[in-house]
């Protein structure tokens, strides 16, 4: 993530205020930063959401294709993810740069949602073995302030949310499919289990959630990623 | 998918032969039934595990580790001087980690161009080791540890965690203690340690509460976690149980770890004869 520079002053004035419960913009240590979610934010999307989350932004599109199942589960969509750490978020970030930690985000994503619950696969199916939906959630950073992995998945799940599919009118299961013409008859995605992720730094014998870039270069560990239902 | 110019690979449309093969009626994997290679479950019951360090002689420490079929080799190059200037750091050394497949490996076939699995492995290898590393003895130099695997029968990351930091201690960096590393699958109400390929794979056709898998670093001496990576689904109290069982299979790999470093040195530098 983007290098922060802080004095030795700096750090030792934000370590004792962790260690009284209180951090530099006035939280306890169990607060979050006032969080903005704003949904069907692009249109050419069929599911979209932005985060703000204090400083960090995050913006989430979903499009929803139609393509052939996974060989070992014929009968159940997908969710492909790819998150692109924009050269806007911070210089660092420009050309490859935020490559490593844009495919970190998302091998991180693929393995959260790697469970029978989260999302319900078995409704994006159109024909068994023939076509499903496949849902690419494309992630982007705007800005970049500390604590990305909760930010994108409350992104993803208000994305979801926001996500139509449409329904094919068609069902002899054969190669052909017809979507309805109606172009209001849709389904929507029930994302009551999908997950929130809760990011921890261990700061002694305090646990601070929700940490700025300016706290993150005063603890040196790596933070701990907990995924919360 | 970035495509390689270099190398002539097959036609893209292949595919294996597995997927056609007819699966017979009785393969659903039994959840209380006994495990293939005769190991109980829900008992910390690790494969017996062959170490031997020093076998490639350009590096500067090297192991391989057999652990039932899964092989694996790493090879530590270090301390050297820092390759991009810019990243030179002042007070500390820098590790790189790297672990990959050979394409036989698996018994689907992988591509030799690094894919994001390999590189999320890399990630949880370095943050498993960092922390047991005396970076701060090797200011403004670069340690790498390549890991390559030869044939994987479960548990990867595991394996490889313990084979890297022997073939860091084989290569003499100073180290606060080794990183041993030790995985388990949930399915259900019980669990198997070390799992191979079949169990770590295998998705059971009831789909219960708790299936997921857990791979945990820790260092004995120390007792801390250096790196913890789960995945699938699981219950609070059953990835604390599952945590706890992973820290007894490190700990009965202990002893052979040593056993494995001793032999190494006194190969190395026979002891004094009496006379």
């Amino acid at each position: 993530m983007a290098a922060v520079q802080v004095s030795e002053a700096e750090k030792v004035y934000i370590l004792h205020g962790i260690r009284d419960d209180l951090r530099v913009d006035g939280r306890g240590c169990e607060d979050y930063r006032h969080m903005e979610i704003e949904t069907d934010v692009v249109s050419n999307t069929d599911g979209s959401a932005k985060v703000t989350l204090g400083h960090t932004a995050v913006l989430v599109g979903i499009k929803a294709e139609i393509g052939k199942p996974r060989p070992m589960v014929p009968d159940e969509g997908y969710l492909e993810f790819f998150v692109d750490c924009s050269a806007n978020a911070t210089p660092e970030f420009e050309g490859r740069g935020g490559e490593e930690l844009g495919t970190e985000l998302s091998n991180t994503l693929y393995k959260v949602f790697n469970n029978k619950h989260s999302v319900d696969l078995k409704s994006l199916c159109i024909s068994t073995g023939e076509h499903c939906w496949v849902l690419y959630v494309d992630v982007l950073l705007l800005q970049c302030d500390g604590n990305l992995y909760d930010a994108i998945s409350v992104a993803i799940k208000a994305a979801l949310f926001n996500t139509k599919v449409h329904i094919s009118a068609d069902d002899e299961g054969g190669k052909e499919i017809e979507l309805s013409d109606d172009p209001y008859d849709c389904m929507r995605l029930n994302v009551e289990n999908v997950p929130c992720i809760v990011t921890l730094c261990k700061v002694g014998h305090r646990h601070v959630v929700d940490a700025t870039l300016q706290e993150k270069a005063v603890l040196c560990g790596e933070p701990d990623h907990l995924r919360h239902t | 998918m970035p495509t390689d110019t270099k190398r002539v690979r097959g036609p893209e449309l292949s595919q294996n032969p597995g997927l056609f093969a007819c699966k017979p009626a009785g393969v659903v994997h039994a959840t209380h039934g006994p495990r293939a290679d005769g190991r109980q479950r829900d008992q910390v019951d690790v494969r017996p595990v062959f170490v031997r360090c020093g076998l490639v002689s350009q590096a500067k420490g090297s192991a391989y580790i057999e652990a039932g079929n899964t092989k694996l080799m790493c090879c530590v190059y270090g301390p050297r001087e820092t390759e991009r200037k810019d990243e030179t750091d002042m007070k500390c050394g820098r590790l790189t980690t790297d672990m990959r497949f050979a394409p036989f490996s698996c018994p689907e076939r992988g591509s030799w161009i690094q894919g994001s699995q390999d590189k999320d492995f890399s990630l949880m290898l370095h943050e498993s080791l960092q922390p047991a590393l005396c970076l701060h003895k090797y200011p403004r130099s670069q340690i790498e540890v390549n890991v390559m695997v030869l044939e994987n029968s479960g548990s990867v990351l595991a394996h490889a965690v313990t084979c890297a930091s022997l073939a860091l201690a084989d290569a003499g960096i100073e180290m606060y203690d080794l990183v041993l590393g030790c995985s388990i699958r949930q399915d259900g109400a019980s669990y198997v340690v070390d799992p191979s390929y079949v169990e770590e794979n295998s998705c059971s056709s009831v789909s219960g509460e708790n299936q997921g898998g857990l791979t945990v670093a820790f260092l004995p001496s120390l007792n801390q976690i250096s790196g913890l990576q789960s995945d699938g689904e699981m219950a609070e109290e059953t990835l604390t149980a599952g945590v706890r069982t992973c820290i007894e299979g490190c700990y009965k790999l202990y002893p052979v770890i040593q056993q494995a470093l001793a032999k190494a040195v006194r190969r190395a530098a026979p002891p004094p004869s009496e006379s």
